[in-house]
Order: C-alpha cells, then structure tokens, then sequence
C-alpha cells in the first residue's frame, strides 16, 4: 500500500521535474523575497505591541492628558473670567493641547476606534454656522455626525481666535454681547464634552484592562491588535494627514481648487504647519518604534518588517528603508513652507502640492507594501477568501 | 469505449454524494446568511462588477433574499432527493446566478459548486435513497452507469490537478510564495507558532502542498492507496482551514473526497443511517440498474464530452496572452488557481474633461472595501471601474470625461509598482477578451505554470 503511495510521488516528481525543466527556469533572476532567517525576537508581536503600548501609546495619551488637562483649568478661568490675559492663557494651553494631540490621533485602536475619539476632537472645518445656531438654542447633540465639526478643537479655534481681529473683540463676545452668557455656556460644553470622550478612552487603557486586551491579541486577523493598529495608523496617514491637512486645503485632491478655509486651524492660521509636522513626525516615530519617554527604538513595525525581510528584491534594500527615505523626503517638502499653510496654498501652492506628492508616495508604501509584507489586509471585510 | 459506456456501478457513492453535498450547500447558505453577507455582499453595494458576457445577471435588491432561500430550499430537496430534477435544476439556476452578479466574491470553491450542481442535473442522484425512489418505487435502482458516476470523479481529479499545475512555478516551488509571507502572521500559535519564522517551513509546505495536489486524485482513486490518501485529505484541507479564512471551501472538499470509496462503504454508511430513521433495509436492495433513453443518454453523453473538453481546455487559455499571467490576470480565473498570490494594491483615480473639470475618486463612495480590494489589483474591474466613473460623471456635467488611475499593486513580496500605464484613458478603452495593452509590464519572471 504504502510502496505503491512511494510510486506515485515518485511519479509526480519526476513529472514535476520534467515539467520544471521544460519551462526552462533560469537562476539568474532576483530573488523576490529574503533568504535569510526570520529573526525570532522581531517577529514577536507580543514584544512588539508591548513596547508600542508601554512606551508610545499610553505614555502619549499621558502626555497629552497634561496637556489638555491645562487647557480645560484654562477654559474654566476664562470662563469665569473672561479677559484678555485669561484668553491669551486658554489660546497658549488650546495651542500646546492641540500641538499633542497630533500625536495621539494616530492610535485608532482599542477604545479611541470603539469611541471614534477623532470624530470628537478633530473634525475641521469647523461649522460655524452650526456652532451658532447651538449657542443661541442653548443646547444641540453632540453625538451624531453632523455635530463632530461643531466640537473639539476646530470649534475651540473659532471660539477663542475666530470671533474678532483682535483679543479686545474676542473677549467682548464673552462679556459684552448679549448671548455672552450662552457662549461661555457653549465653552463649557465643548470642553466638558472633550473631557468625557477622552476620559472614556484613557481610563480604558490605564486601568480599565484594554493594555492586556491589546497586546495579548497577537494574531494578525482583523479583530486583533496589530491589523487593527497598521490599518488605523495607514488610514490616519492617509486620509487626516496627507488629505486633510494638505491633499484637500491646496486642492491637489480637488479640481485645483484652492479651498483656505480647510486648513487645520484656520482661525490661528499660523499653526497649521507645526500641526502638519508634529502628526507627520509622530507617524515616523511610531514606524520606527521610537519610546515616547526615551526616545531610544524598540520593537515597532521596524523591526517587524526586518524580521520578515521586507525588502526590494532588484536592489536589496530594505523595505524599512525605503519607507524610512520616503519620511525624510516628506519632511524635507514640509521643512520647506511657512507656519501659515493657509497662506501658504494660495501663495506658494506648489510646494504645498510637492509635499502632498511625496506623502503619496508614502501611503502607498504604508498602504501596500508594508501590509502585504505583514500579511495585513488593508480594507478588510469578513469575508472568506481562497 | 463502448464496453466502458455499458458498464454499471451501485447507486450508493452517488446517493450519500447528493445527500452530503446538498446539506453541506445548504449549510453554507445558512451560514451565509447568519453573517450578514447576503446585505453586505449583494444588497448594500452601490454597484456590482458582473463577468464578461454575464452582464445581464443583476442584483435583485432585496429579492436576493428570495434567491438565497430558493437556493437554500433546492439543496435541502437535492440533499434528500426530494423533486430531484427540478430542484437540481434549481440549485444550478440559483447558486450560479448568485455568484455571477459581482466579480469581486468570486472564488474558485463557488465555481466548483456551480460546476457540480450542473452535472448533477444530468446525473440519476436520486434513484436511490431519496424521497423520490421511495415515493414512486419505480425510480428506485441500486445500479447506475459508471461513467455516471466517473464524471464526477474527473470533476474532482481536474480541479486537483489543475490547483497542482498552477503550483508549479517558481514563486512557489522556490520562493515558497506567498506562504513565506502568510505562515508568519500565525507565529503566536501555541506549539507550532516558532516555526513559521523559519524560511525552509514555508518551502515544505509549498512542495507538499503541490504534490498533494498533483497525486491525491490519483491515490484516491486507487483502493490500495485510498485509506492514506483520505487521511491526506484531512489533514491537509484540515491544515488550510485552521490557518486560512477560506470558509467552507475545506469542508466541502473532505465531503467531496468521500466520492472515490467503494460501494460497500457507502452501503455501509446508508445502512447505518437507514437504521437510525428506521428504514427497512429493503428499501436499500434494488437490482434494478437506472437507464435513461437511448437518446437522452447520448445526448447527456456528448454534453459531458464537450464539458470536460472545455475543463481540460479552458484553464490553458492564459497562454494567448501575452505578460505574466499572476500581474495581468488574463485567464486567471475559472482555472483552479487557488492561493497562489499575495496581491495587493492601491488604485487612485482622477477624473477630468475639456471644460475644466477635474476630481480625485473617493473609491469609498462607490465601492465597498472587499470591491476596492478586489478591484485594485484585477486589470478588468479596474476597467469597469473606470466606465463606472465614466458614467457617473458624465451625468454630472462632465464631458466626455478622461478616466485616469494611479495604481500601485504588490506581488507576492516584490515591491510595488504601476500595475495601469497611467497615461491610459480608461474611458476609451473596451473590455473583450483579447490582450489588454495598457497593462504595464511585470518586468520580472515567474517561471512554470
């Protein structure tokens, strides 16, 4: 039984090999893929979600936590009284709030995906004409789509650098006017509303468990961490960096045309490019695995791809490489524009655009090659497949 | 031949292949709709890619479910031979018509059933053990014609084979692609899990996967063999159903296996469940052998000829087509190519006219993401894509609009590159069967198959 079994195989290789030979398989081609041992150590997914979790998203959530718990002391006192040195105080601790949370954004997993934190903090632009109309009815959801450009800091901005041209004009909306009283309201409604939201997701994550949930979900289907982070982190460079922090505002992704008012902080106008960069950094570090409280690397989407031996099989560099030089591309095209990205789309248009080309290039690596080396599906459904 | 075409084997292997086959595709569509797939995959989406020469099979909104049901209830009648003819005709109609309104749930395992739906029309699954032969004794027979039963061996041994052949390439047999990139992506599992990070286990797999496909008709055929080669079967689709999401598809080919036994094992079998229903066993006893007119027996004879030429012939047709058949696809699918590509990619599209107009597609307004995927990487839903986009615009104060795309398609670890000429204007080109030219090239070698 088992001889006859030998037989066959036999059979089938020899056929295979005459096969083989027949269409003529030459040796000289590159080889598509690494021929050197995967690394144990780097291909640990545990390890490697236990340093993203220890080391760069829970102590950036802390750090931006600071941050905004400034911000809301500072909403208060303006709002109890307001003045020109309690608004210039709110708009510094608004600017250093929203400067970090550039880099918390990226985290679109665990419960900021369940809570859809973004949709709560950074949705622009911000609809004034909405924001009104809460203010004057005293009261509105929070909690529906059509209210996320009414919240967070996009509407904050309006609140505290849109109202007039100067800090005088500003205040005297919060003193003078005859709903100031419904405005301060207003104030504390958002930043109330802000605080819970992130409250939801930062409790979950330093005592509510979700750091166990997240780095003992190791496997790589959609439910589990790492896929769940990739396409979070891809999504987030694609669509609210290189999209809507440039693609959409200098109109490369839109029929040419310019639209200013799409810029992220429109109303400060010159925070937009430290916003732009800060997020942009804040994705190249969390690449390359880089701890938020030391700053040395550890295992990280680097260090995984080493391990797989993601590379360009004409030339041999790694893939990590190749993606770390396109980075540094983009930083040099954002290095090369003023503060004022608003001013900056319709007088300087096309270094605007060349950063957003070079962030393309990026997104493709990111969506692409990265995902395809860690066998993530990018847009994935729950579907069989075969 | 003619001594071949005389020749008679029992009923059984048929009757118990009817009856597993019928309740595992009625299973499936259950499952199916326990998920959500039937609104997710054919009620929700905006749009469908349909097959070349099918565009005529459209989705039916909320009547699918109504096909689904039709299609559920003929396997259940199938499974218990229960108005056979009609319900098997059914079963073809519905499930065929199922799988043919949107390219991008196509999967070889679909077509296989679609295939084995339509010879069992013509196949007498019925005249023994089923509703029928018990309700009108006059079908009852314990006896068919053996190549009745043999077609749907060859069925079996084609789809093998051919999954084997299409192994036979040098991403797989020598890069131990795309194995080398999916089996680490389960290095967590306990006990085995390490081993996945070695670069010879994929490779082992790669071969052994490819000899099995190659041998196992063979071995199953062959009563000596046939024991081990069933356990083979387990374990290897067993193997593949544990580490990939391929749903039913393992299932049904350990089901589908069963065919190759003798005939006192499923008498066996049908024995034991006669006892469980407390059938009489008489009822399993029929001399009778099942003979359909001489006329109608040639007819499905030359039917079954021309079938399996075209089985034979069809997934070849690659090679009128110029390029590298994993890039461009052309005569990939409905050849039994299964797991062979990590393929992934990125399609950007920009639609512009003469008056001005110029917009980038958010592929999420019109597509679902399994589309979008599915999309990316197949030059003709690119395409149909791209008329899509042309249509649509065009009714939307577009003239004549210019349908460009920036792709960008990953293949098994090489890295990525345009898989469109960028330049092309997809508005103007036509879909048809011979060589798409705007494809750009692959620029490396896969050699083999």
């Amino acid at each position: 039984m088992i001889n006859s079994k030998w037989k066959q195989i036999g059979f089938i290789c020899a056929f295979v090999s005459a096969l083989w030979a027949c269409s003529g398989s030459s040796s000289d081609t590159p080889t598509p893929t690494p021929t050197t041992p995967t690394d144990q150590a780097g291909s640990d997914r545990k390890a490697m979600l236990t340093n993203l979790a220890d080391n760069i998203i829970v102590p950036s959530y802390t750090n931006f936590k600071a941050k905004f718990d400034v911000m809301l002391a500072k909403s208060d006192a303006f709002a109890a009284k307001p003045d020109n040195a309690s608004l210039t105080a709110l708009r510094q601790a608004w600017v250093d709030a929203y400067t970090d949370w550039q880099k918390v954004e990226l985290f679109d997993v665990g419960p900021a995906e369940q809570y859809t934190l973004r949709n709560f903090f950074n949705i622009y632009p911000a609809n004034v004409t909405g924001i009104e109309e809460y203010i004057s009815a005293g009261s509105g959801t929070f909690d529906v789509p059509l209210s996320y450009p009414k919240q967070g800091f996009p509407a904050l901005d309006y609140l505290i650098n849109g109202l007039g041209t100067t800090d005088d004009a500003i205040v005297a909306r919060y003193t003078t006017a005859a709903d100031a009283a419904k405005r301060i309201a207003y104030l504390k409604r958002l930043t109330s509303q802000m605080n819970t939201q992130f409250t939801t997701v930062y409790t979950a994550w330093t005592t509510g468990g979700y750091r166990d949930t997240f780095i003992n979900c190791t496997a790589l289907n959609a439910g589990c961490s790492t896929s769940k982070l990739v396409n979070g982190y891809v999504l987030n460079y694609e669509r609210y960096i290189r999209s809507g922090k440039l693609g959409i505002p200098s109109g490369a992704m839109t029929n040419g045309t310019v639209a200013t008012d799409k810029i992220e902080a429109y109303y400060k106008k010159d925070l937009s490019l430290t916003l732009a960069k800060t997020a942009h950094q804040a994705s190249v570090d969390f690449f390359n695995g880089k701890s938020v409280k030391t700053g040395q690397e550890g295992p990280g989407l680097k260090t995984y791809l080493n391990s797989l031996g993601a590379k360009d099989s004409s030339t041999g560099t790694s893939l990590v490489d190749i993606i770390n030089k396109q980075f540094e591309a983009v930083n040099q095209q954002l290095n090369a524009l003023k503060p004022n990205l608003a001013d900056e789309v319709k007088t300087n248009n096309a270094a605007v655009v060349l950063a957003y080309t070079q962030m393309q290039k990026a997104v493709r690596m990111l969506k692409v090659d990265m995902t395809t080396a860690m066998s993530i599906t990018i847009t994935y459904t729950d579907n069989d497949g075969d | 031949m003619q001594h071949y075409f005389r020749k008679t084997t029992s009923a059984a292997p048929l009757a118990v292949f009817r009856l597993l086959f019928g309740l595992m595709l009625f299973g499936s569509i259950v499952r199916f709709w326990g998920k959500g797939w039937i609104a997710e995959l054919y009620i929700q989406p905006r749009f469908f890619f349909p097959f070349y020469g099918f565009e005529f099979v459209e989705p039916l909104g909320q009547y699918t479910y109504l096909l689904f049901a039709v299609c559920g209830i003929s396997a259940l009648l199938v499974a218990v031979g229960l108005f056979y003819r009609a319900a098997s005709v059914l079963l073809f109609l519905s499930f065929t018509y199922i799988e043919l309104i949107d390219k991008s749930t196509y999967l070889n395992h679909y077509y296989f059933t679609s295939m084995v739906c339509l010879l069992l029309i013509f196949l007498p699954a019925h005249a023994y053990f089923s509703v029928d032969a018990y309700r009108r004794p006059y079908l009852r027979a314990g006896q068919i014609p053996a190549w009745q039963l043999d077609s749907l061996k060859l069925l079996v041994a084609i789809l093998y084979v051919f999954a084997g052949l299409a192994k036979v390439n040098s991403d797989w047999l020598l890069h131990g692609l795309p194995l080398r990139i999916w089996l680490p992506a389960h290095n967590d599992v306990p006990l085995v899990g390490f081993l996945f990070n070695y670069p010879w286990v994929p490779l082992v797999f790669s071969w052994f996967g490819c000899l099995y496909d190659l041998s196992i008709p063979f071995l199953l055929w062959n009563g000596k063999t046939r024991p081990w080669a069933y356990a083979a079967v387990v374990v290897f689709h067993g193997l593949t159903a544990w580490l990939f999401p391929i749903g039913m598809f393992p299932y049904i080919m350990i089901v589908t296996a069963l065919i190759f036994f003798s005939a006192p094992f499923h008498l066996a079998l049908l024995r034991a469940i006669s006892q469980r229903l407390s059938i009489p066993t008489t009822f399993l006893i029929s001399q009778r052998t099942y003979t359909y007119p001489p006329l109608i027996t040639s007819a499905i004879q030359v039917t079954f000829v021309i079938f399996f030429v075209f089985q034979l012939l069809f997934p070849f047709r690659y090679l009128l087509y110029p390029g590298e058949l994993f890039w461009t696809e052309q005569g990939y699918r409905f050849s039994w190519r299964v797991m062979l590509m990590e393929k992934a990619g990125y399609a950007q599209f920009t639609v512009k006219d003469q008056l001005g107009h110029r917009t980038i597609v958010n592929n999420t307004e019109f597509l679902t993401p399994l589309q979008e995927k599915m999309m990316a990487t197949q030059p003709d839903m690119l395409l149909q894509y791209a008329h899509l986009l042309r249509d649509y615009y065009s009714k939307r104060g577009f003239q004549h609009p210019a349908v460009y795309v920036d792709s960008y398609v990953a293949l098994n670890g090489r890295l990525g590159k345009p898989l469109i000429n960028p330049a092309t204007n997809l508005a103007d080109k036509q879909d048809s069967f011979t060589h798409k030219a705007w494809i750009t090239p692959f620029n490396d070698n896969i050699y083999g198959f």
